[in-house]
């Protein structure tokens, strides 16, 4: 007898964590999919003036790239064409065409996702090179200088050089040798005198042009040197002349020496870089990934129903395992409800009242209803004619309601809404049967019950947490299932039997 | 396995709802035999084919056409009962005790006209007092004059007795008593108290009064126990005989024992609730396992399942 019940159970909560965990591991969907991530958001905002001609401006803007996501971007062109480049590693939106007269305003926006890098998947190292410009002499001359140091083990050469950058010739006792190489490289600003140095020792580099991660507004990026450590780049600070970890610190916008921003033709009037600092739940980050995925369960996913559908599916997700909750109160612990959806639809009206006021406003509806109806009996009205005149009450109720919150500002009280007056008007009948039949105590304790199943069903189908998981994971429903089959065949006794066949414990048999 | 605080229950073989529900209704009782006990002029026809008393059917008023019947049905009766077949918790039934010229006296002294019940009846056919709503049928039927062996423990109304049968055997039965509390009506939810019976000797045992141990009833004072129940046997047999009636594995049989005719079968019911446990201080799942270890061939006839049940239970 249990057998089928059972193996059906187990099969549906089986085919919906095989299908959750082939979305985990295959698809790399989040595990927590409501554990929220930190996002940056990166703006620039400039007014582009033509100077005569028409200009051309050109901003280097944040790539997809190892341990960097873009999640979304927007460019604003206003009467600018907008045009979007891949040179080298640099991607570069271009404006261009003919401002207004006061300039056009532009303006760009990404929400970037730092993740950390890791190894980075590229092991062939780039090619060393000299800054564009130093004469040959120039180069044997540095190259037989730092001769001693290019034997040494990439990691040694790299440490030595910034020592030598960090303190000159000074540092080690005025070696002759490095008292020259001080003085060839006299006249160069410091990064292409590391640039100089590094590549004299065969270490490749290149310099970058972004932005520190931290939330502020600018004007300008500023550059830094990024060597090649056989591993990665590493950033170099270019203060203390140091390699420091540059996993979620800094944000590059070109790479390979070109500037960030340029134009010709023109000029910015105004420019300000800005970067701040959201939280973002995992699933919105996710959403942004699987909307523009074309694997299966990606394209078959909830995310593709349009936004202002999404947030119905979010809530009906959630009623099953309102029921499951039903199911579980009403057979294992012996609650006493309303029906079966009663309060699953209490919940759902709750959404829209909030708790307190949901809950006054269906007592009173209830209440008054309940004492229509006992008047109503006397006329001996048949059932469809009854249940009527009691939607007519019950409507009229929240129309009164309705005046009235509008009156004193209460607008828990316009909130009403569609949905509960159906279930209103049953529970009147509902209640009045039962007072009939088992009287007022069991009545009441029947509507307390109901009322504590659906606060807790509110509660559950509100909880964000839950929504987005069952979202994301939307085959989580035929677990729910396999549990309301479990439920189902539970035959047991129930907590309240406990209570009501308390006699039986007093005997000794 | 057990949860502790279930074992007492578990042992004492206490069915419970879900357990009642779905190993007892659901195995035993076909859906579709459900209206044979539904509606009360089937249940008297069914019961009149095996030979089992009823109270005398006077008449059926079947359609609104026929309200007009209803003053021929009564013309010659000073006394009967308008009860609707499918009616519940004894909601629609009127019982008439007397007449004078013109008015009709129930059974609690409130005087009603002829035509005041003609609309009585329009309502139970229309389905007034049917929960769901349905068309219903008006029986009129012969008034019950209660036999006077409940009387010391009985407040107003009639008393009923209640066997619950499990595939014809019977194996538990109480007598239902009313009170002040449940209005003179013989419904537990009301408030009246159930007597147990032992099986074997038709003696009444403990009482249970809202789900608490009584020996006394409340109203008169009179002890509960100790009662011997008259026509025991022929009651029995009368429950068991509900198998080959219905079909239905599991029935709860309603009788009364009426001064004249003695017992009488008044309904039956396919969902049997679980107070007669508390008034029996025994566990029906029990008894139903015991049933169900026994031979199949001692269950062959009525007779048999009493003798049986009489002997074991």
């Amino acid at each position: 007898m249990k057998r089928p019940a059972l193996a059906a159970a187990l099969a549906l909560m089986a085919i919906s964590l095989i299908i959750v965990a082939y979305r985990i591991v295959s698809l790399g969907y989040p595990v927590t999919p409501a554990r929220p991530d930190h996002v940056w958001t990166f703006r620039f905002d400039g007014v582009l003036q033509g100077t005569g001609k028409d200009p051309l401006f050109l901003l280097s803007l944040p790539s997809q790239q190892h341990g960097q996501i873009i999640l979304e971007e927007f460019i604003g062109s206003g009467s600018m064409n907008f045009n979007l480049l891949k040179e080298y590693d640099n991607r570069i939106g271009v404006w261009s065409g003919k401002p207004p007269k006061d300039g056009e305003y532009i303006s760009y926006r990404a929400t970037i996702l730092f993740q950390h890098r890791g190894a980075e998947g590229t092991v062939v190292p780039p090619r060393r090179s000299y800054p564009y410009g130093i004469a040959d002499e120039q180069i044997a001359l540095v190259e037989e200088l730092t001769g001693q140091w290019r034997v040494m083990p990439l990691s040694t050469r790299i440490q030595v050089v910034l020592g030598f950058a960090r303190v000159g010739a000074a540092g080690s006792g005025n070696d002759p040798n490095l008292t020259r190489l001080d003085k060839a490289l006299e006249g160069y600003d410091d990064i292409t005198r590391l640039l100089i140095l590094l590549a004299a020792v065969s270490v490749p580099a290149r310099t970058v042009e972004g932005m520190a991660l931290a939330e502020g507004v600018t004007d300008t990026t500023f550059p830094w040197v990024e060597a090649w450590t056989g591993q990665g780049w590493e950033h170099i600070d270019p203060e203390s002349m140091e390699v420091v970890p540059s996993d979620k610190r800094f944000l590059p916008l070109s790479a390979g020496g070109m500037s960030a921003v340029r134009t010709s033709g023109g000029r910015l009037s105004m420019k300000r870089f800005e970067l701040t600092r959201d939280i973002m739940g995992r699933w919105r980050i996710f959403f942004e990934k699987v909307t523009r995925s074309d694997r299966f369960l990606d394209v078959w996913s909830l995310f593709r129903v349009p936004p202002e559908f999404q947030q119905t599916f979010r809530i009906l997700l959630l009623v099953p395992l309102g029921a499951l909750l039903i199911a579980l109160l009403r057979n294992m612990v012996g609650f006493q409800t309303f029906g079966i959806f009663m309060p699953v639809l209490m919940a759902l009206a709750f959404r829209s009242t909030g708790l307190g006021y949901g809950l006054a406003i269906f007592a009173a509806i209830i209440a008054i209803g309940y004492a229509a109806r006992r008047y109503l009996n006397r006329m001996r009205l048949l059932l469809i004619p009854r249940m009527s005149v009691l939607v007519s009450l019950v409507i009229s109720c929240f129309i009164i309601l309705a005046l009235v919150g509008n009156r004193f500002g209460v607008r828990q009280f316009m909130a009403v809404g569609l949905l509960p007056f159906v279930i209103l008007t049953m529970t009147i009948e509902r209640f009045y049967v039962v007072v009939e039949e088992h009287g007022m105590r069991t009545a009441l304790q029947t509507a307390a019950g109901s009322a504590a199943v659906s606060v807790i069903t509110y509660l559950i189908i509100q909880w964000e947490v839950l929504q987005i998981t069952f979202f994301v994971y939307p085959e989580l429903l035929l677990f729910v299932m396999g549990l309301q089959i479990l439920v189902g065949r539970y035959t047991g006794y129930r907590l309240s039997e406990l209570v009501r066949f308390r006699s039986f414990g007093s005997t000794d048999r | 396995m057990i949860p502790h605080p279930f074992r007492r229950l578990q042992e004492t073989g206490v069915l419970g709802m879900n357990t009642r529900n779905a190993e007892i209704i659901m195995a035993k009782n076909p859906r579709s035999r459900f209206p044979l006990v539904d509606n009360k002029v089937v249940t008297k026809e069914l019961a009149a084919l095996q030979g089992i008393p009823t109270p005398e059917m006077y008449g059926v008023i079947m359609k609104h056409g026929d309200v007009k019947r209803l003053d021929s049905i009564i013309r010659d009766r000073d006394s009967f009962v308008v009860k609707p077949a499918r009616g519940s918790g004894g909601s629609g039934i009127v019982l008439v005790k007397e007449r004078n010229e013109t008015d009709l006296i129930t059974e609690s002294g409130r005087t009603i006209t002829i035509t005041g019940l003609r609309y009585h009846v329009a309502d139970i056919l229309s389905g007034v007092f049917s929960l769901e709503g349905h068309d219903d049928q008006a029986i009129i039927e012969a008034l019950i004059h209660p036999d006077d062996i409940f009387t010391p423990v009985t407040y107003r109304g009639v008393p009923d007795i209640r066997v619950v049968v499990y595939r014809g055997v019977p194996i538990m039965a109480m007598v239902r008593l009313p009170t002040a509390a449940s209005d003179g009506k013989a419904n537990l939810h009301g408030g009246a108290i159930g007597a147990g019976i032992d099986l074997a000797r038709g003696l009444t045992i403990t009482a249970v009064h809202r789900s608490s141990i009584v020996t006394h009833h409340p109203d008169t004072g009179n002890p509960v126990s100790g009662i011997n129940v008259p026509h025991w046997e022929e009651m029995l047999l009368m429950a068991a005989r509900s198998l080959e009636m219905t079909g239905l594995g599991y029935i709860g049989a309603d009788m009364v024992i009426d001064r004249d005719r003695g017992p009488l079968l008044l309904e039956l019911n396919a969902r049997p609730g679980l107070a007669i446990q508390m008034a029996n201080r025994a566990g029906l799942l029990k008894r139903i396992r015991q049933v169900d270890k026994a031979p199949e061939d001692t269950f062959a006839t009525p007779e048999k399942r009493v003798e049986w049940a009489r002997k074991n239970l």
